[in-house]
């Protein structure tokens, strides 16, 4: 079959941008790469009859550091995040998640922005960013405001953008240097495959002990998950197996998964405690990655 | 690795890179469905949304108001037979009276622009009943189940039986039963099916399509068409990737139909996903499988029944059957066997051709029967195949007389230094090895096949070789070519290979059933003697002496100290007002009789494998890893290693694909869930295990320079061994691929 005609508007600033969806509103499609878009396209599935393509506004691609957070443009690509020093610096989970994205091919087109606004519960970029308590700034003509990542989204393919926003950048926080983490994904095959369960952690240790501990959860429920009930119970105990064997478990319980081809609810509440067991068991015998800030690696 | 041995040849036993790399490499080959042809329509598919449904009509005016629609076609439009399919032409060409699957074609569409061939297709009107689906094969069987053709849900049923299996099995000191199944497997070729139709200048109906068998798609549109075959010509070459799934009609009847109503060029390419929902795939099966033994694991009996899926209609279903029958007693010598086989129509789509041909089925079956066989006997797995394969000069259970099974025990007794697990690579993850054998017959058994090849001497330097086998990626041309340059002793360079199109080349048949290189390598050889023994009488008159005074050596003949090179002798020939161009056809050998019950059991040469398998499980996830895989072949002569060893390394990881994450699904309204990479996954290369190839020195007496095939040989063991690795890992055996993390844990 072949593509259905759209308009694609290639606006070349964000005040250009802005305006023409305030004229436009829900009748233009914001496209921030379109890895995922070309895919509804093709399959007839798109609603809007016109795109409004942000890659060619320079303003929307950067990342750059404030403070304790680093600020990431909505249009970056997963490439340029990939090679940032600054984030492989401060925030190296972010990386861990976006090197498993599809294929080289899909990180020198996708972006940030595009995997928010797209709101798939399976997206790997986004369990990292709810467990560094990211802000998503959504602009409009004349105004601004910031959402916690926890309330951006709303179910799958929904989010609390209003159709006159643009979804304009994402700001994570440091992690504690000395702190330990990791992103695993598990899908059929080694690349190009979409997450049949995935989770991000941050885990703070003293002494073998939880200072604290961040966890979420990708494509178990209709949005990505924080493992609430899990972070307390882990909070100044013990790392050992009987604590990681608990926490698993309590991750688990909190999953609400759906039953489709690419696996079935028993199972990715199975694979859950798995994938989780065995990337906190790496940790606790010392194989674990961990946050130290510096700038050699950058590849 | 590829243990190459020392070879007294010049130009086949040699890892030559392949005559098409380049091209292929810098992407600028033009495939058939790049091809753009001036002033040519765009053609598109109208297809059922129904799985299964009586049709009360089709509503094609409105489409046909649409500015620039040139056609649209229904039933009402097919000059001849609305039929096709390689063995029974029941498949409708556009369907008339019922649906039969989802995503059937119903009608075609043809417009000066893809925008106007697009609104048409919005606007034809299909009304048709549903009628009840048939998922499954149990579902088909059931008494009361809905009958998707008129004579009900079988579409063949056979019994083939030696010996008295019951007799047997009391004696027996184990009797194992079991119920194996195996998924419906895409092809996922690259280059989805597609090409290009137009009439030329002597009004021929050229069609231009990725396939596999020239010849036969060109009857099968003389008889839709009502047109005589010479009247048609048949290009399916290049052919981005095949498996089988191109080898009985996809888009040329329609493409051909296109072309002759309208008088104009046409263009017909599927999306990926008309080719997930209308394009072929492996027959599902079910195989219950009851086998017993003696104490020392010496074969007793071997009772099956084998159901298959063809899914709506039969293309090559009763063939396949045919192979999966001479599958499931493996290379073994077993006296008494029962094979109750049945083709079942289901409503799902319409399985084909796919590589090993209904032998991944019945080898799933056998090969895993052998290893739990040899667990509950606690023989090793491997003296139990070595205690039970047919040796040389023995009768096998199809009344054939194996030839050269040698090759199997050397491999058999190879596998026992490869045959070990590997050390886990982390605390959760368990290790497994795996075996399995594979055999398979080269060709079409006791099918009489006449391949015929003819090969040109040009005198400006070249010999142009012609077959209609197609090379679809698999490397024939350069393996035709190696032994043609072989056999003449010239340079490669001085060989042009001009295949699978009927203007040019004669018939030699298809490229299927691991046969190009056995059937088509043999005729160009034949061929070759022809023109060697022509230019050689000439050679004589130029030397004014007796053609039997003479010698040939590289390319020339010598006489005392004068010599002369073909291309000298063609000119000689040329100007002498008579054809360089030499043709033969090739009797292949066969067994006169199939066996009673069969079509075409047995074969007289079979390809032989083992492969084996080491895995690791992720005890808590599921995730089956392959992480070696040996393979040692019996292929006879190898005329190109590297080739070779490409064909056996893709097998592997296209089984490797059906055994762990691959599997078409169907809805319960009949609609086809994966359709398209993203919901259909096939390996790609980060997921290839380590592969060591080995080939056992081989020479097969009746194929080219000793040659057999290798196509596919090594996806059909791939399951068994797989599924037994991960027994081993796991303590527990599973009897249904693919083995997806859901299953394991």
């Amino acid at each position: 079959m072949a593509y259905e005609k759209v308009e694609v508007y290639s606006p070349r600033s964000l005040a250009e941008a802005l305006e023409l969806l305030s004229q436009k509103r829900e009748l233009i499609k914001p496209v921030a790469g379109g890895t995922d878009i070309m895919v509804m396209l093709k399959d007839g599935v798109l609603k809007e009859k016109e795109l409004l393509n942000l890659s060619f506004i320079p303003e929307l691609s950067y990342i750059k550091e404030s403070e304790n957070r680093v600020l990431i443009g909505a249009a970056t690509k997963y490439r340029e995040i990939r090679r940032s020093p600054l984030i492989n610096a401060y925030s190296p989970i972010l990386i861990e998640a976006i090197r498993q994205i599809g294929s080289p091919q899909i990180q020198n087109l996708g972006t940030i922005g595009g995997n928010l606004g797209t709101a798939s519960p399976a997206g790997d970029s986004i369990p990292p960013l709810y467990i560094l308590n990211s802000r998503v700034k959504l602009q409009k003509l004349g105004s601004s405001r910031e959402v916690q990542i926890d309330k951006f989204f709303l179910g799958p393919r929904k989010t609390v953008r209003e159709s006159d926003e643009l979804i304009t950048e994402i700001s994570i926080e440091k992690m504690d240097p000395g702190s330990y983490y990791f992103f695993e994904k598990l899908g059929l095959r080694s690349a190009n495959a979409i997450s049949i369960v995935s989770a991000a952690a941050i885990l703070s240790l003293e002494n073998n002990t939880v200072k604290y501990l961040r966890l979420s959860l990708g494509a178990v429920a209709p949005t990505v998950i924080r493992a609430v009930e899990a972070e307390e119970l882990a909070k100044d105990k013990e790392l050992n197996e009987e604590l990681i064997d608990r926490i698993a478990k309590l991750a688990a319980e909190s999953t609400k998964p759906i039953t489709d081809i690419r696996g079935t609810a028993e199972y990715r509440k199975k694979a859950t405690y798995g994938i989780i067991y065995e990337a906190l068991y790496k940790i606790m015998k010392g194989y674990g990655k961990k946050v130290e800030y510096g700038f050699e690696n950058t590849s | 690795m590829i243990t190459e041995a020392v070879s007294k040849y010049s130009y086949i036993n040699k890892s030559i890179p392949r005559i098409d790399s380049n091209d292929k490499v810098r992407g600028t080959l033009q495939f058939l469905t790049d091809i753009k042809l001036e002033n040519a329509l765009y053609a598109y598919t109208f297809r059922s949304k129904v799985a299964h449904g009586k049709i009360n009509g089709i509503y094609t005016e409105d489409a046909e108001k649409v500015n620039g629609v040139k056609a649209v076609l229904t039933y009402k439009d097919i000059p001849a037979l609305n039929g096709y399919g390689a063995i029974v032409p029941e498949i409708p060409v556009l369907a008339y009276d019922k649906v039969r699957y989802y995503g059937e074609p119903l009608a075609l569409v043809a417009a000066e622009t893809q925008e106007a061939a697009i609104e048409a297709l919005g606007r034809i009107k299909a009304d048709i009943t549903p009628l009840p689906v048939v998922h499954s094969i149990d579902e088909a069987l059931e008494e009361n189940a809905p009958k998707i053709h008129d004579k009900g849900n079988i579409a063949r049923h056979t019994i083939v039986r030696k010996g008295d299996v019951e007799k047997a099995r009391s004696s027996a000191y184990i009797v194992l039963e079991r119920v194996y199944e195996t998924p419906m497997q895409k092809h996922m070729f690259l280059e989805p099916e597609g090409g290009v139709a137009y009439i030329d200048e002597e009004g021929v109906l050229n069609v231009l399509a990725g396939g596999q068998t020239p010849y036969r798609d060109k009857i099968q549109i003389s008889r839709v068409l009502g047109i005589p075959p010479e009247k048609i010509r048949v290009k399916n070459t290049p052919t981005g990737g095949a498996f089988g799934g191109k080898d009985d009609i996809t888009v040329q009847i329609h493409l051909a139909l296109l072309a002759y109503k309208t008088k104009r060029p046409v263009k017909l390419v599927w999306s990926r996903e008309e080719s997930g929902v209308a394009g072929f795939h492996r027959t599902g099966s079910k195989i219950k499988l009851r086998t017993s033994a003696n104490k020392d694991g010496a074969l007793l009996s071997n009772e099956a029944i084998i159901y298959l899926d063809s899914g709506a209609y039969q293309s090559f279903g009763p063939t396949i059957l045919d192979v999966s029958i001479e599958t499931i007693n493996g290379p073994y010598r077993i006296p008494n066997y029962i094979i109750d086989a049945n083709l079942v129509y289901t409503n799902n789509g319409i399985a084909s051709a796919f590589r090993g041909f209904g032998a991944p089925e019945s080898n799933f079956a056998i090969e895993s029967m052998m290893n739990e066989l040899a667990d509950e006997l606690k023989i090793d797995p491997i003296e139990i195949r070595l205690k039970n394969i047919l040796k040389s000069g023995e009768i096998g259970p199809f009344n054939n007389e194996i030839r050269h099974s040698k090759g199997l025990e050397e491999a058999l007794n190879r596998a026992k230094e490869l045959f070990y697990r590997l050390d886990p690579s982390g605390p959760f993850q368990r290790t497994g090895v795996g075996i399995a054998v594979s055999v398979k017959g080269v060709g079409f058994g006791t099918l009489p096949e006449f391949p015929a090849a003819a090969i040109e001497i040009i005198p400006e330097g070249k010999v142009r070789i012609m077959f209609s086998n197609v090379d679809y990626g698999q490397g024939i041309n350069t393996g035709n070519a190696q032994l043609v340059a072989e056999k003449l002793q010239v340079p490669l360079s001085q060989i042009e290979v001009l295949h699978s199109d009927t203007k040019f080349a004669p018939d030699t048949g298809g490229s299927s059933a691991s046969r190009s290189t056995f059937n088509g390598g043999g005729a160009l050889l034949l061929a070759c003697d022809k023109a060697l023994s022509e230019l050689k009488t000439e050679a004589a008159s130029f030397f004014m002496t007796k053609s039997d005074s003479l010698s040939y050596k590289d390319g020339h003949f010598y006489y005392k100290d004068k010599s002369v090179s073909i291309y000298e002798v063609a000119k000689r020939l040329r100007v002498r007002g008579k054809s360089t161009r030499f043709e033969a056809t090739f009797e292949v050998p066969r067994y006169s009789e199939a066996v009673e019950g069969t079509l075409e059991v047995p074969h007289m040469v079979y390809m032989y494998g083992v492969i084996i398998t080491k895995v690791e499980v992720d005890e808590l996830l599921g995730k089956v890893k392959p992480r070696e895989v040996d393979f040692i072949a019996d292929i006879g002569n190898v005329i190109n290693p590297a080739i070779a060893a490409g064909q056996i390394e893709g097998g592997i990881i296209q089984g490797l694909g059906y055994s762990l994450i691959e599997e078409l699904n169907y809805d319960k309204d009949g609609r086809p869930l994966n359709i398209n990479y993203t919901t259909y996954p096939v390996p790609i290369i980060a997921d290839s295990p380590l592969i060591n190839v080995e080939f056992i020195r081989s020479y097969e007496e009746l194929g080219p320079f000793g040659a057999k095939g290798v196509g596919e040989v090594s996806i059909i063991p791939v399951g068994a061994s797989v599924a037994d690795a991960v027994a081993d890992a796991i303590g527990k055996r599973n009897y249904k691929l693919p083995l997806l993390p859901w299953k394991i844990v």
